[in-house]
């Protein structure tokens, strides 16, 4: 319970908050604004983590080339998917998209010699010897930051608190791209074909064209959220990308609103908070159940938190009733 | 004499073995206004979709203002000048009324995410492509709804909406797919206003597929009548009435009535 009352937890739950945003964003802007169901945006994470810690651990890249690098190939998972996918119709869409993120989650377990399979980044083959982990730059850059925000904020300015900034700088930053591009006419395209591909078309648009172009955006955003959230835990396992994470995004856009870029951060903060609060349930009648349970636990009463909150409130905090209504 | 905008050349197309359209042939000379007419499955819609690509035909041929279009996507034949309108008036319900007339304005720079950097270009569209899609609310008269979601509009207003975004794409040719269906006279009359103004105006040419009889020959220069997927006769309003094919296929219960 002790950690329950401690700032520092809080802090770092705020730094993943901040990932998920960046994480959520990309499916806000491919289904809020596309109407694309994409299960597999966990793919991106994983492809841009795993190019970074390959990319720096064995053949000794630059960190921030690396994770340039990591975005590029996430981008062009984006790409493939799309090109393979795309012409789907939403629920064949959905389903292959699972099957995609579960396919390089496999591919990264089940190559050894090149990712560390199982053992995650810790095993990443380094020929020469170039770096024990990819974190090392990354360290050097927190450490410093660190330095000097304790004159302003004192003990408080620990790794936590510099990753929760930086996070959130980044996804304040993307927020207002991704929103200003929403509301552009690249935008008004996209959430035309939402309703009716055809009616853009048969207008002069080449609907796919838009489509791909959101899922590579949202590819890019998930792309930056793997190289933050490799960052934060400092090693990458395939566990780590299981779908359950794009699942847990996409009870961010629903808690939020699918609808509003101001509803990512509001569903990520609610999410979060939701998500770590319910691990100091260790009362009665939550100790009847051994630990394992319990955790099953924490995901059965967010469950239970959106089916209220779809009751109550379909279209999510920041949601536009109207809209979602329309869309029926 | 005026040429032809567009030729249908022994068009067919089958769905499953079903045949929707078979052999069909037309033209439609420039600067005309023409109607499809014929019983609920001759093929209408269908021969519609492939002339705008938004299916492609078996075999056949489409020539649109001497380009050859059946092998091209629906957004390649709308950037050549050929808009059409849907059955049922589809209108985008969750953009504003406006925004689904600024939806088709053409050569957006806006619509290129390489231009999202550079504003000035995609501002300066904007701006004119709002100003141009206000006018045309004016001319259909739903200026006072303009910021509303489309998708509370009435059915006839959905009909105008739908007719006023097709404009805003400056079609060389526009095909109308039953655009006066349910929608009430003093309404149809207003449509009809409108379309012979655009006309006039624009050097438009109109294919429209309606059920209408009277408004179809009071308006249009040629009609062509469709059967079981193939068209059976064409000709001036005056001739169609006279066909005995026609007769037969589409009108006789009409004249047995009569």
């Amino acid at each position: 319970m002790a950690s329950f009352l401690q700032p520092s937890f809080w802090i770092f739950v705020l730094a993943v908050a901040g990932i998920y945003v960046i994480f959520a964003l990309g499916l806000q802007l491919q289904y809020g604004v596309g109407g694309i169901m994409n299960f597999g945006q966990v793919g991106m994470m994983a492809l841009s983590a795993y190019t970074m810690a390959i990319l720096v651990i064995t053949h000794g890249w630059n960190l921030y080339f690396a994770c340039f690098m990591g975005v590029v190939v996430a981008a062009f998972g984006g790409v493939f998917l799309g090109l393979m996918t795309l012409r789907l119709s939403g629920d064949y869409f959905a389903i292959v998209s699972i099957a995609f993120s579960e396919i390089i989650r496999y591919v990264v377990n089940n190559s050894d010699g090149l990712t560390g399979g199982a053992q995650g980044s810790l095993a990443i083959p380094s020929p020469k010897g170039y770096s024990a982990g990819y974190t090392v730059t990354f360290d050097k850059l927190i450490r410093r930051m660190s330095a000097d925000l304790q004159p302003i904020f004192g003990s408080w300015a620990n790794r936590n608190f510099c990753m929760m900034l930086i996070t959130w700088a980044s996804a304040i930053i993307l927020m207002v791209l991704v929103a200003r591009l929403e509301k552009s006419s690249w935008g008004r395209v996209l959430r035309a074909s939402r309703e009716d591909d055809n009616v853009p078309s048969s207008l002069g648009k080449n609907v796919f064209k838009f489509r791909l172009q959101s899922l590579i955006l949202g590819s890019i955003l998930g792309g930056i959220a793997g190289i933050y959230w490799a960052m934060q835990y400092s090693i990458v396992t395939p566990d780590d990308f299981q779908t359950t994470i794009t699942f847990f995004a996409w009870m961010v856009i629903i808690l939020g609103g699918a609808t509003a870029v101001r509803g990512v951060p509001v569903g990520a903060i609610v999410f979060s908070f939701l998500y770590a609060g319910t691990r100091f349930f260790n009362f009665p009648p939550f100790t009847w159940f051994s630990s394992v349970d319990r955790a099953y636990m924490r995901v059965i009463i967010i469950g239970v938190v959106l089916i209220i909150l779809m009751l109550k409130r379909p279209q999510g905090v920041f949601g536009k009733r109207e809209e979602m209504n329309l869309g029926q | 004499m005026a040429s032809n905008i567009l030729e249908v050349h022994e068009v067919s197309k089958a769905f499953n073995g079903v045949h929707a359209v078979t052999n069909a042939t037309m033209s439609i000379e420039q600067g005309s206004i023409s109607s499809i007419i014929g019983p609920n499955g001759a093929g209408k819609t269908t021969l519609f979709n492939l002339i705008s690509g938004a299916n492609r035909s078996d075999s056949g041929t489409i020539t649109f203002n001497g380009a050859r279009i059946e092998a091209r996507y629906s957004h390649q034949i709308a950037h050549l000048g050929l808009i059409r309108t849907f059955q049922g008036a589809k209108v985008i319900k969750r953009l504003s009324v406006l925004d689904n007339i600024i939806l088709a304005g053409q050569n957006n720079p806006g619509d290129n995410l390489s231009n999202f950097i550079f504003a000035s270009k995609r501002k300066s569209y904007e701006s004119k492509a709002r100003a141009k899609a206000e006018q045309l609310l004016k001319m259909i008269g739903l200026t006072s709804l303009a910021d509303e979601y489309a998708g509370i509009l009435s059915g006839g207003q959905r009909k105008l909406l739908d007719l006023a975004r097709a404009m805003m794409a400056d079609p060389t040719l526009l095909l109308l797919d039953e655009p006066f269906a349910g929608v009430n006279p003093p309404l149809v009359e207003r449509l009809l206003k409108i379309l012979k103004k655009l006309k006039e105006e624009r050097d438009l040419t109109l294919l429209l597929v309606e059920h209408d009889l009277e408004t179809v020959m009071s308006i249009s220069d040629k009609v062509f009548v469709m059967a079981q997927g193939t068209v059976i006769a064409s000709g001036s309003p005056a001739t169609i009435y006279e066909n005995d094919a026609v007769i037969e296929a589409y009108l006789g219960s009409r004249k047995h009535s009569a």
